[in-house]
């Protein structure tokens, strides 16, 4: 590949269906994770500039905006770590690409049997009335 | 070679260059970078639930104050999960950014440019993040 100037334009989408999708939200789950590790490194490090100016900033999570944006951290996370392991899964092992649709079934249910219940747990402090502000 | 492979070459790479060429694997940058993901997502996948469930089931958020942290830290084999975590996930994430420049920033200057500030960005929190684990009494 000796190209000068910009790499020839492929259409990006390439028709493969239920792995089509599953690309695409291991991409989009990935970034959001990325993005908020980021931001979490720059959080957690005020700790060393004051531990009050910490509690302060981390008092934020606790609400509900920021309750609601961590169900969806923890659904990003699921959904990227299952999906993951069925990359690794099809890698590794040849029967898996023949199972390859019910393997992202998996994926999608594990992500939800661990996700609902684990957002119910976030969002209980908001449900039960307890949350303040 | 002067445009960076995009998916699809890669994968080439990791098959181990044209199929009718090379009939031994080559382990170029691209094999290792496929083999990194594998294992330190696999590792992740532990490291990143037990962190979670740890900081938002187990324990509801609002309790994991400077307090909470001082109490971790006082053990440095939690000091180590969480760099390990910092670490690998850091750079984890940072090689899927890069894929996914590859993919989708098709010129080079612009390319080289976005690079530039996402591992510059990455890097400099990377270390900001370790120098915050290590140094916190």
């Amino acid at each position: 590949m000796t190209t000068t100037g910009s790499a020839p334009r492929v259409n990006p989408v390439y028709r493969g269906r239920s792995g089509q999708w599953a690309f695409v939200g291991h991409r989009v789950s990935g970034m959001l994770v990325f993005l908020f590790l980021l931001l979490h490194i720059v959080d957690v490090s005020l700790i060393n500039i004051s531990t009050e100016l910490y509690d302060e900033v981390h008092a934020l999570y606790g609400n509900v905006v920021l309750r609601l944006f961590e169900v969806g951290l923890l659904f990003a996370l699921l959904f990227h770590s299952f999906n993951g392991i069925r990359i690794v899964m099809v890698d590794v092992f040849p029967g898996a690409v023949r199972r390859e649709r019910r393997l992202l079934s998996a994926v999608v249910f594990l992500t939800l049997a661990a996700g609902i219940p684990g957002g119910y747990v976030i969002m209980k402090p908001f449900i039960d009335g307890t949350l303040l502000g | 070679m002067t445009s960076t492979p995009s998916t699809d070459e890669r994968r080439l790479a990791v098959a181990g260059g044209a199929p009718a060429r090379a009939r031994r694997p080559r382990q170029n940058f691209e094999t290792w970078s496929w083999f990194f993901m594998r294992v330190s997502g696999l590792v992740l996948v532990f490291l990143a639930l037990v962190h979670f469930a740890l900081t938002h089931i187990i324990n509801d958020v609002v309790e994991t104050d400077a307090a909470f942290v001082a109490e971790r830290w006082d053990n440095p084999l939690w000091r180590l999960f969480d760099w390990s975590l910092l670490a690998l996930a850091l750079f984890h994430g940072l090689n899927g950014v890069r894929w996914s420049i590859d993919d989708y920033v098709r010129s080079p200057a612009w390319r080289a440019g976005v690079k530039a500030v996402v591992y510059t960005g990455s890097g400099i929190l990377f270390a900001y993040g370790t120098f915050t684990i290590v140094t916190f009494a």
